[in-house]
Order: structure tokens, then sequence, then C-alpha cells
């Protein structure tokens, strides 16, 4: 929510302008803009989020009352290519960060609390249990995010898939996702559990 | 679903001093502390004034609604946050995870309404997912399978589809008791002949021919049961499954509309489709093998003990270590079947994945790399079969072991008995025979709870469909008559998932003969419009009325009678075009069906059709290009002849030339009728009387063209935008 739009200027032949606009819009599209502490400030509002204004190269400040922060690679490196957005729906980018590290580190702080307000895919740490009853497992694990049960469809398949040598990730009936950072972590116990998926 | 949960007493006794006494109005858990942490003990409650979040049993928040614009329940990564927005600036209360995230919306949304003084209630048609008794997951059920399934339920369900063939199971009741009987019979016959003919050494070549007689006779006789008896069983498994598919598709075909309703159709259908057959499997196994190997069980069972009971409880001293050693294992053997199956699937989908993008393969020169990748996979498989394959081996030989080994006992048991002459060679002879007829029945039995259980769950599954009738028929009172076409959209709010709404507050009067070019991106919501137009979808807020008849008051089939669509990829049956353009008035003279195909401008190209309209089209017939499908699909809908009509990217697939043709076809099909057409192709909607710009969920623009170029809105854009696409191709 960009609180300066430009306006289309209304006139009789204002064809071209529209066409240069396009033609403007297409390559703001197109642009990667850094975000960096030098061009962009963010300022947690007292909602609990965080607004920003941002000094494009050309010298023109824009604000934004609250921006939301996405990771471009949420699971193989979250640290890095950090994507400010409007927060609408169908917002669009307005910079990246390319490494978090790189910046202050109460803007880091700011930035980290917004990202983890977005994700939401706890880590399996322990393994209790895996129950099938007609069709569905029941899950009994211990999370990063604390203890949790869950049911996985086991038929159909798709519910559980690996994202890389040895890390799952799993979607259960609600919707929500759980992530096995490394199998071989778990003892051969708990793997043993996960039989009926792996 | 739920949405007014009771509060435990603590969160309650908090907040009744601040809700002044006003009832609450939702009350639904969260799960996720502000960190993310799991928690268990968030609520939010809603009264008509005020909205509470409660946090392990202490006020969090405390929201005056009349304060603020929006409640919003944001979509997250796998989770949500609960916001609110005053005078543009957003606050936040808490965040949940997916498992509330349904409930949580709908009262947000309910909120919401309050929050702009409309006291209406918002209701969630949603299903529970979890059994309210037990909770476990209901797999696609409205009773949990676990807490329906004990109480003869199943059993009534079973004799419910066996009823209409009493006689034909008395009959086969009756063969296979003879059957039965024959086979005891038999080895009592064998008995006679050793005890009295082959032992005493006294008998005549006569007393042996009698006994190959009588032999002969039981042997015929039974092989004559036997026949009798699988003709019988199969065509009784065989009627009594296809009964219950005809039943199924008929009761799907007859709520395919209402059912896409509850937001899961593709994964009933394919359940039922496969819960059918999963019954008719064991309808066929059951009569034509179980009932028979039961009785043949039962019959030698019988005869043992009366012989002599304790040889007989010796015969079966070893066979519950064997049915045991089959119940252990199964959960093993379930989990070496899947890891199987598992295996076998991903070899099948590299396979298709390779062989379907064989050309982005080759042309990237990875045929090496895709090679060794599918060796790998096949590698795995290899491995597995094998020590599924040594396994079963292994299994096996140790059950059939068990199962058997009575026998050994009954020999030496009985070997003595007999040397002491308490029992005749005869006798055991007759024994060991039954001991040897028990084993294969035995190992049936065994698997029969698993066959059960399996029963159970299609069963019910398809019973929940063949019940589901009263919930979606029209409504006594419902209005069939021929419709003007005017069509108003009243307030109207959708989403094919609730919590994230496709169209916000549509409200749109068309007049009747009046057309409608719906126009925006992608995913704004045209085709929604369409969708509960068409009552495929029940909208969640708000009404849809056609001549001022509610959707819901109106009778499905009236509606659907009158309503005409072509789409952008026409569907041809398998048949000839004749009975393509037909289609929809299979009782239409043959004059108007080329009438209609003239008014199409489809005359001329079927006539040129070596087989003219006798041309055979769809999936393995003769194939038509695009226009001329198109112009069937057309010529289907003004024999059709129906008030209202939807072109949903009619014209988008097709070349210039077709495209004139099918615009005029176009044209004398939507004169006078309702319409509403969706293009992307702006030019398309020349004819249009109103254009309707829909962004953002929202109608963001109305009116005519003239009026929507002056404008210079949304619409005036895309319309520069394509005049300058067209340009960049013309040069």
């Amino acid at each position: 929510m960009a609180e300066q739009k430009h306006q289309p200027k209304a006139g009789p032949d204002s064809e071209p302008d529209i066409l240069q606009q396009e033609k403007k819009a297409v390559e703001e599209i197109i642009a990667i803009r850094s975000i960096t502490a030098e061009n962009t400030v963010f300022r947690r509002t007292q909602g609990g989020f965080v607004r920003m204004e941002f000094t494009t190269p050309e010298g023109e400040v824009k604000s934004y009352p609250r921006v939301s922060v996405h990771r471009c690679f949420p699971f193989s490196d979250p640290t890095h290519f950090i994507s400010i957005r409007e927060p609408e729906a169908d917002g669009r980018e307005i910079g990246l960060i390319e490494d978090l590290d790189a910046l202050p580190r109460d803007m880091r702080a700011m930035l980290e609390e917004q990202m983890n307000l977005r994700y939401f895919t706890p880590k399996i740490e322990k393994v209790h249990s895996v129950k099938e009853e007609y069709g569905y497992a029941y899950w009994d694990v211990t999370t990063d995010r604390g203890a949790c049960r869950f049911t996985v469809r086991t038929g159909g398949g798709g519910n559980v898939y690996a994202i890389g040598p040895n890390r799952y990730l799993i979607n259960d009936i609600d919707g929500n996702r759980f992530e096995i950072p490394d199998l071989y972590k778990l003892s051969a116990k708990e793997i043993k559990q996960l039989d009926l998926f792996i | 679903m739920n949405l007014c949960f009771t509060l435990p007493d603590q969160e309650a006794g908090l907040i009744k001093p601040l809700r002044h006494g006003k009832p609450l109005r939702y009350c639904v858990p969260y799960d996720l502390n502000d960190d993310g942490g799991l928690c268990g003990d968030g609520w939010i409650a809603v009264t008509e004034g005020t909205l509470f979040v409660l946090k392990g049993g202490a006020l969090k928040h405390q929201v005056c609604l009349a304060e603020v614009d929006e409640v919003l329940c944001t979509p997250q990564v796998n989770s949500g946050v609960l916001a609110v927005r005053r005078q543009g600036e957003d606050q936040y209360l808490c965040r949940f995870s997916m498992r509330h995230m349904v409930r949580i919306s709908y009262a947000a949304r309910g909120a919401c309404l309050f929050c702009r003084g409309d006291r209406r209630l918002v209701e969630s048609r949603e299903r529970e997912k979890l059994c309210p008794r037990c909770g476990r997951v209901l797999p696609g059920t409205s009773l949990c399978p676990h807490c329906a399934g004990k109480g003869g339920r199943t059993f009534r369900r079973f004799w419910d589809l066996c009823r209409g063939y009493t006689l034909p199971l008395l009959t086969l009741t009756v063969i296979m008791a003879a059957m039965s009987g024959i086979s005891v019979f038999q080895q009592y016959v064998q008995r006679r002949f050793i005890d009295d003919v082959l032992v005493p050494a006294e008998g005549t070549l006569a007393d042996v021919g009698a006994f190959f007689g009588v032999t002969l006779v039981l042997v015929l006789a039974s092989l004559a049961l036997w026949i009798t008896n699988a003709l019988w069983s199969n065509s009784l498994g065989t009627r009594i499954s296809r009964d219950l598919r005809a039943r199924t598709f008929y009761r799907i075909n007859e709520l395919s509309m209402s059912f896409i309703n509850s937001r899961q159709s593709g994964e009933l259908m394919n359940r039922v489709v496969e819960d059918a057959a999963r019954v008719r499997e064991f309808m066929e196994q059951a009569f034509s093998q179980m009932f028979s190997q039961i009785f043949i069980m039962a019959g030698a069972l019988i005869a043992m003990f009366i012989m002599n009971w304790r040889l007989a409880l010796l015969g079966l001293a070893f066979a519950p270590v064997g049915l045991a050693l089959i119940r252990l294992s199964r959960r093993y053997e379930r989990r070496l079947w899947r890891k199987r199956w598992r295996t076998e699937d991903k070899v099948n989908d590299r396979l298709q994945d390779v062989i379907s993008g064989i050309r982005v393969v080759k042309s990237f020169g990875q045929e090496q790399r895709e090679s060794a990748r599918f060796h790998e996979y096949t590698d795995e498989l290899m491995r597995i079969t094998r020590r599924n394959e040594i396994f079963w081996a292994t299994l096996y030989a140790g059950v059939t072991f068990f199962l058997t080994s009575g026998t050994l006992l009954v020999i030496y048991f009985g070997g003595g008995d007999v040397l002491k002459n308490q029992m005749t060679p005869g006798e055991l002879v007759q024994f060991l025979a039954y001991t040897n007829m028990l084993y294969g029945p035995l190992q049936f039995v065994s698997r029969l709870p698993r066959m059960l259980m399996r029963l159970t769950t299609a069963l019910e599954r398809i019973y929940d469909i063949l019940d589901e009738d009263a919930q979606f028929v029209d409504p006594k009172d419902a209005v069939d008559r021929e419709l003007e076409g005017q069509v108003t959209f009243d307030n109207v709010t959708f989403g094919y998932r609730t919590y994230e709404p496709v169209l916000e507050n549509i409200s749109l009067t068309v007049k009747p003969g009046e057309m409608i070019g719906l126009v925006g991106a992608s995913g704004a919501g045209k085709s929604t419009i369409i969708n509960l137009l068409m009552r495929l979808y029940e909208v969640d807020d708000g009404e849809i009325r056609v001549d001022g008849i509610p959707l819901p008051k109106l009778s499905q089939d009236c509606l659907h009678r009158q309503i005409g669509v072509v789409l952008q990829e026409t569907f041809l049956f398998s048949g000839t075009v004749f009975d393509n353009i037909r289609f929809a008035r299979p009782d239409a003279p043959v004059r108007e069906v080329i009438q209609a195909a003239k008014m199409a401008n489809a005359h001329e190209f079927i006539t040129k059709l070596p087989d003219g309209y006798d041309t055979y089209v769809g999936e393995r017939g003769y194939t038509l290009s695009g226009g001329e499908r198109q112009r069937v699909a057309i010529a289907r809908a003004i024999l059709h002849n129906p008030r209202l009509l939807i072109l949903d990217e009619a014209t988008s697939a097709l070349d210039t030339e077709t495209e004139y043709q099918i615009q005029e076809a176009l044209g004398r099909l939507t004169h006078g009728r309702t319409t509403f057409a969706i293009a992307h192709r702006l030019s398309t909607l020349r004819e249009a009387d109103r254009i309707v710009v829909i962004d953002k969920h929202r109608i963001a623009e109305v009116g005519t063209h003239n009026e929507l170029m002056r404008r210079k809105g949304i619409y005036y854009g895309l319309v520069m935008a394509q005049l300058e696409m067209h340009k960049v191709r013309g040069a």
C-alpha cells in the first residue's frame, strides 16, 4: 500500500503516456532494488508490525505503513535474499535484502520478528509414535515449537516427501507442514516408526 | 462446523464482567504463542460489541469492535495471523496454525459484520474433520468408522445390500451345505471301504465295484454342486455389486451439482469408485469362496468332534499358533507391501516424467543423468522386492508348519489308538482327511477380520453418499417455470476456501436479454461469478436471484434447463455430430437440429464432411478443428434455447477467419438472451451492452464500452495495452 501512487494523467491525448507508464511499470517489475541500511528505515508499529521508509535511487521517498517480509529460500538459505513486500495478497515487491547479516542488529531483529510471524514449519526433533488406523496416521512428536500431535492421510501419497537428501516435509490434514531436517539425526527406533512413509 | 465453543471456566469467569451481559457469538480456540511455539490455551471470543483474545487464563487483548475498521484473518505460510485495522493501521492480536484457520476466518468475518453494525451471524457449512467422540479423523464420512462400526451396523448394511436376493441366497446356502455334507460323507465312505473291504481281507471284487460306484456318484454329485455353486455365487456377487454401483452412480449424477458444494467432490468421487470396487471384490470373493470354505470347515469340525473329540482337540492344538503368527505379522506385512507400492510408484513416476519430458531431457543433453537416476530407483525396487519375497517365503512356511503340525499329533496318537484297537484304520484315515480339510479354510478365516474391516469402511463411505440425499434435494416449494432472464447479484461474497474470499460484495442487476462482458485479470473471479450463477457452488454470503427468485428456491432442473454454456474447450461426447448437437434436447426434430446448425454456421462444414451429420466424433472418432467444435457447441446451445447464456472464453482459441464466423453465430445466439461473456480478447466484447470489470475480488467498473473508455480507468488501460500488442504484432 504505497501512499504515493502515480495517477494516470487524464487528458484527451494521453495514449502515449499510458504506454510510457506501462513500460515504466515493466521496468520497475524487472529491476532488482536493493534494500540497505542506507536507503531504508524500518520502524516497529504500535500494532506489532513494521513500517518502512524507502528512498529510491531517484531520491524519491516512499513510505509504507506496513510491509511483509518474505524469504526467497525459506529452506535452503533463510538469511539471504529477503523480499520486502506490500502486505496485500497481490502486493508487489518493494525491494530485496541480499544479506540479512549485513544489516545493523536492531534492523535485523525487527525483520526476523516479522519473518517468525510469517513462517510456521515446526521441525520434528523427536518421534514418539506413529499409529495408523483407517487410512490415517496419528503422529505424536516433539518439535522445536513444542509437543505436537497431528494426523496425516496415508493413502494417495505425497503427504510426506523428500526435499533434499535426508530432509523431509510432512503435510497434515489441516494444512500444517512439518519438517524433518535430517532423517538420520533421529534414532533407529524413530526411523522405524516412519517406515510407513519413508 | 462449530464456531461457538464453550470457554473453560477460568476464561469464562474472566470476561463475564467485561461482556456486559452480551452473549458470546463466536468462541474459537487458537494454538500459537507470539513467538510461534505451540500452546493449547488460547481463545478468541466475540460478542456483538467486543472481541476478546485470551491466553493461558489471562486477557491479552480487548477490542471494541465499533472502533475498528476491519478484523483481518491473514493467511501466512502454514499459519495465520489475526489482526484488526484501526484508522488504516494494523494491530496484531494473535497467531494460529492451520488447524484453526477455517474457524478463525469465519469468526473474523463474523466480527467484521459486527464492526459495521451488521448483526447477522456467520454460519459454517463445512464439516468437522474429527470425530467429536473419539477424536479420530473422519475419512470423508459423516460417521466415524470406529464409533459407528460397532453394534452390527455394518452387518445391517451388508444385509441391506443382499435383501433383494433372498431366494438365490437361500438356494446357495442349501447348495453349500450339501457340498459340505458330501465331502464329509465321502470320507465316511472311504472309511467303510478300508474297514469293511480292505482290512478284513474278505471283500470281493464286487464290493470294490460297489464302492467304486458310490464314490463315482459322490464325485459327480459334488462336481455338479461345485459348478452350480460357482455359477450362482458369482452371478449373485456381481449382481449385488452392480446394483450398488448403479445406485451410487445414479446418486452421484443426481447430486453432482450440490456435491461439488461440499468442496471435496473430487476426492469423494474417487473414493466412491474405489470403494465400489472394493465392495465388489468382497462380494465376489465372499460368495464364491469364503462361504463355501466356511461350510466345509464347519462340516469337517462337526464330524471330527462327533468321532473323537480328544483327537479333534489334538488336531487343532497348533492351529492357534499359526493363526497368531499370521495376525502378528500382519502389521509388518502391510508395511512391506506399502513400501513396495511406494517404490513402484516412484519408478513409474520417474518413467512417466522422463518419457513425457523426453524432448527437454534430450535438448539439454541429460540422458545419462536421467538413466543413472532411473537405475537407482529400479535397484531399490529390486532390493525391496527380494527382501519381501524372502520374508513371505519364511513366514508362510512357518504358518503352514504350525497349522498342519496338528496332523502329526493325530498320526501319532491316532496310530496308537489303532494299535490298541480303540480305533479302526479306516476311522484314522477318515479323521486325517478331516484334519487336512480344515487347513485351507483356516488360512482363509484368518484373513476374514481384515477383509471385513475394509468392507466396513468402504460400505460406510458409500452409504454416506447414498444417505446424503435429503440435504441437497430442492425444497418442496421449489419454483419451476419459464424464466425471463433477469439476474441479480445481491452483495455476494464467496471463496473456494472460506478464508480466502474470491468475490466480495458483488452487486449487479442484469436486465433480461442484456449482454454483460466480464473483464479482469486471470484469477480475479470472473469464472467464479459464472460458477455461482450455474449454482455449482453455494454463495457464502449474500444472494443471487433469477427473476427475483433466490437460486436455492429455484429447482435445479429448471435452472440448468434454461442455462446454456459455451466454453473455451468444447467437450464432444463419443457419438455422431448429430447426437452431439441434440445432446440437450434428445427429442428435437431433425429440421430443428439442421436449423440450429445453420444458425451456428456449422451446417456448411458438416455437410462437407464425408459422413455428414453421421460423422463419428469424440475420443476415437473424427477430429474436428477447434473452430468446428466451437460451432457444434454453439449449435447445441441454440437448439437448447436457454434464457441465460454463458460464454467462457468462447472465442479465445480460434484463428481470425473462423473467429469472424463464430462471432456472427454467437451474435445470433446471444440475441435476446441474458448473456454473460468472459473474454480476454476485448474485441469480442464489442456487442456487450455493459462491461463489468472485476478487480481485487470486487466490481471495479461497470458501464458501456464508451463510458469506460471515457473514464480512463482499468478497462481503458487494458484496451490500450491490447491495442499496443496488436501494433507490435502488425509491425
